[in-house]
């Protein structure tokens, strides 16, 4: 009994050697404490890229406190926050300058036909302006691990940007493999980038653009859909393939790729879209009940909860829309949905999880979400 | 509304307190900064894989004949998880040494003892029975009595020992403690700091109830317990991430990074104690901030999580786990912890174990390197990214030297975390996995047996930061005695 009364004494001697003073942070604290989620910045530069494609060059606002922005990987994108008519929406839209150049960001936005967001920025949005974004997340791009040494890349219309921010990686040292991007346009008139590509071509020993038209013939450029004749010279006995662009040229590659026996792991895409015609026209019931607060708003059948949610003004979460980074997970109470692609792990399937994102009303709903 | 108890942090340690308050009637709200429970025990999925950040040992579950503490909480708390057992089933290599393996159960790696050193089973014995007495000791203690020392009197003799003297003096040669000291990782501290009294109670883990893991991903096990804290009555808000929490007044005030605030009679944290004091409550507690100085935060490290597409026959991967030491002497080789790329390191193959690891034709490797110093200090954070596949890669080619087994050319993902992903997620003060250091005179039983010199007024600690150390067992078990403790029982 001594001996445990002489322990607890002990304790208490050797801590009354130490200071009382406060606790101070070790750098890990101090770095992560400064780890933002949302960053603030302005709009430096618009570049014209093609009659429907602007690039924006975002540098930190400083006067709201955004010292620098965070370094990112080539393949990365960022989510643009907006409100808009009392709703608030988010778009992700890949990083498309050098990861070696962090004093700025720059996103490349095609103009999409009735598109919320991509007609406010390419109309609307001036030098100087302000905007909200996310820090830099996702997991596409080259892995110097997982990845080939020999790269190819797939490219439909935007689906260039990532890879021109990894070309400008490898062209800088930053990422060391053999790029051949193929780039999928309608016409000679669609190309973004087009300065930068052919600069590319000609300078850099690692990095090759390999452009096709689809609706055009004309000299210097390729003709017609990625095929199996146009990337047999470049595949090597070990390829990676990385894709970005709409899912009908998945689909059409997936084909060309299975007759070069590339396996599974060297294949890897960026989701970019949710594709679905709901097969009726209703509009449901749904009940959100938040934190301290609960809204009933509408809900269509070809809308995604999510897109409800924020018609109607409720500040739901997003990053990626397209059911792969979790950010807007909710829990269903009610109802009945349609999931349409995602990638979600089963227990959440199995415990009502579901990401709102790209989720389609097949009922009235009740969701939880914690906001 | 004024709330029983608000426990701050919906991690292993916070579930269980809340599911036995709610049972007991409490009215229990528990915040949680993420949109998920679980904390360090979580899953993720990449591509078609998904990995588990902790439970690859689960100590003290046991099965139906070797019933653990945690396996009769679990079942006080009427959560049900199908289990496997992990079986003896290692392979050890110590540089510029033969690899040697620990295969079969205890007893066979008691008799291989003896072929380093003659007389070790007999020693082993030994040490079998007084980690009996010191365990039974032990629960006399948990229960808020003393035991007599005529009863337990190897409980008091080794009292005030540290493993390491306390093997030798048992009469163990230097060779077998080697042996005997494999698992120090696991507890995160050397026997040499690490007291015979924390020792003996992991051992009697180790040999007496079976290490398990979960059937199912980590993620489904949390749900779980989180369902049942809301069957019971149990509130949980995600998203809700605690910045202040006042303790001036009798009732506790909490406010969230939202702009929320709720009130309670006590606060529970299963969070990292030093965070709370560092950061969440202004008010001066007395000496609090000499206690905190006088404690080591547990080690960090980085973790590897690949996804392999071949199965693990097929990959020549035959062991659930497989360590790397630079020495298996801990107090030496933790001198060698302390810089980016040393070669002490476990891997672990979950599908070994568990055959709904990964999917068909597929296996989870796991690569764990941890540091007992601030290594990620001089770390620019535009050096980051590199700086962290450098040292992937190097863990891997590590591997595949050591074991001879290719793994490089099936990766189809890879994930790495760093103390910075760990803090980030967890609020973990300097990104540790372990809480605080066992050391000295803060190991378990040093923190249990001041327990009620160290209670705070309407402030309580559960989790890997609190008294019984690190592990799922440890925190569970946490929850359950420290809230049975505020709610007057033993």
């Amino acid at each position: 009994m001594d001996k445990i009364e002489h322990l607890r004494e002990e304790r208490k001697n050797i801590a009354k050697t130490y200071s009382s003073k406060k606790i101070k942070d070790t750098y890990i604290d101090e770095v992560t404490k400064e780890y933002k989620d949302v960053l603030y910045v302005k709009v430096k530069k618009i570049i014209e890229e093609t009659n429907d494609t602007k690039s924006f060059i975002l540098v930190p606002d400083i006067e709201k406190g955004i010292k620098e922005l965070p370094p990112f990987k080539a393949g990365q994108y960022i989510s643009v926050r907006m409100f808009i008519d009392k709703s608030y929406t988010t778009r992700a839209y890949s990083l498309s300058s050098s990861p070696g150049d962090t004093s700025k960001y720059r996103i490349t936005i095609k103009r999409v036909p009735n598109g919320l967001v991509s007609n406010i920025m390419l109309d609307e949005v001036k030098v100087g302006d302000g905007l909200t974004i996310s820090r830099p997340t996702g997991d596409f791009g080259y892995n110097s691990i997982r990845d080939e040494e020999n790269v190819l890349g797939i490219a439909g219309g935007s689906g260039i940007t990532p890879f021109m921010s990894l070309a400008l990686a490898i062209n800088e040292g930053i990422e060391n493999c053999n790029l051949t991007v193929f780039y999928s346009v309608k016409t000679e008139e669609d190309i973004i980038f087009k300065s930068e590509i052919e600069h590319l071509n000609k300078h850099s020993k690692k990095v090759k653009f390999i452009i096709t038209l689809t609706r055009e013939e004309k000299k210097g450029y390729l003709n017609g859909h990625i095929d199996k004749k146009m990337l047999e010279p470049y595949i090597k006995e070990f390829n990676t393939v990385l894709m970005c662009g709409p899912k009908t040229l998945y689909k059409s590659m997936n084909e060309v790729l299975g007759e070069f026996n590339i396996p599974r792991k060297s294949v890897h895409y960026e989701n970019f879209f949710v594709d679905f015609e709901p097969n009726d026209n209703k509009t449901y019931e749904l009940k959100v009940i938040m934190k301290n607060d609960f809204k009933v708003i509408k809900c269509k059948s070809n809308e995604t909860l999510l897109v409800a949610m924020e018609n109607a003004g409720i500040k739901a979460p997003s990053l990626c829309r397209v059911g792969i980074c979790g950010y807007c997970r909710s829990v269903i109470l009610e109802g009945k949905i349609k999931m349409v692609g995602g990638n979600m792990e089963k227990a959440l399937l199995e415990n009502d999880y579901i990401h709102p994102c790209i989720s389609y009303p097949e009922s009235n709903i009740v969701l939880r979400l914690d906001i | 509304m004024v709330y029983d108890y608000i426990i701050v942090g919906a991690g292993m340690g916070g579930i269980s307190a809340g599911i036995n308050l709610a049972i007991n009637n409490k009215k229990v709200l528990i915040l949680e900064k993420n949109s998920l429970p679980g904390g360090l025990v979580s899953t993720f999925k990449k591509g078609r894989f998904e990995f588990d950040t902790s439970g690859y040992d689960i100590y003290n579950y046991g099965d139906k004949e070797h019933i653990g503490e945690l396996q009769k909480i679990l079942s006080k708390y009427k959560v049900n998880i199908e289990t496997d057992i992990v079986p003896f089933n290692y392979i050890v290599k110590e540089e510029k040494k033969d690899t040697f393996k620990v295969k079969g159960s205890f007893e066979e790696f008691i008799v291989d003892l003896e072929d380093i050193k003659f007389g070790s089973a007999m020693q082993a014995t030994t040490l079998a029975k007084i980690t009996k007495e010191i365990r039974w000791a032990m629960d006399i203690i948990l229960k808020g009595d003393i035991p007599k020392e005529e009863d337990y009197p190897r409980f008091y003799k080794y009292l005030d020992y540290m493993a390491s003297d306390a093997l030798l003096e048992i009469g163990f040669s230097k060779e077998v403690i080697k042996r005997l000291s494999i698992w120090w990782l696991d507890v995160g501290s050397p026997l040499n700091k690490l007291s015979f009294i924390d020792f003996c109670l992991f051992l009697e883990k180790l040999i007496f109830k079976k290490n398990a893991i979960f059937d199912t991903k980590n993620l489904d096990f949390c749900l779980k317990l989180i369902k049942r804290y809301q069957k019971v009555g149990g509130k949980i808000n995600y998203n809700s991430w605690v910045v202040n929490i006042d303790m001036e007044d009798n009732i506790k005030l909490v406010e969230t990074k939202d702009g929320h605030s709720y009130k309670a009679k006590h606060v529970i944290c299963d969070v990292s104690r030093r965070l709370v004091f560092k950061d969440l409550i202004k008010k001066e507690i007395k000496d609090v901030n000499r206690l905190e100085n006088a404690r080591t935060i547990g080690a960090n490290g980085v973790v590897i999580y690949l996804g392999l597409n071949k199965n693990y026959q097929d990959l020549g991967l035959e062991y659930y786990k497989y360590y790397k030491f630079t020495t298996l002497d801990s107090t030496n080789n933790i001198k060698y912890m302390n810089s980016l790329g040393h070669n002490t390191w476990i891997a672990y193959v979950p599908n070994v174990v568990n055959n709904n690891a990964s999917p068909k034709n597929t296996t989870i490797l796991v690569l764990k390197q941890i540091y007992f110093s601030d290594v990620f200090n001089n770390v620019a954070i535009n050096e980051y990214e590199k700086l962290k596949n450098d040292i992937a890669d190097s863990l891997i080619s590590d591997f595949e030297e050591t074991y001879k087994i290719d793994i490089r050319e099936y990766i189809e993902e890879i994930a790495i975390s760093t103390p910075f992903t760990v803090e980030r997620l967890t609020s973990n003060v300097n990104g540790t996995m372990y809480g605080y250091m066992l050391k000295g005179y803060d190991n378990a039983i040093h923190r249990i047996l001041s327990y009620e010199d160290e209670e705070i007024e309407g402030l309580s600690f559960v989790g890997a930061s609190s008294i019984f150390g690190s592990g799922i067992d440890n925190a569970i078990i946490s929850g359950f005695y420290i809230t049975n403790k505020l709610l007057g029982r033993k």
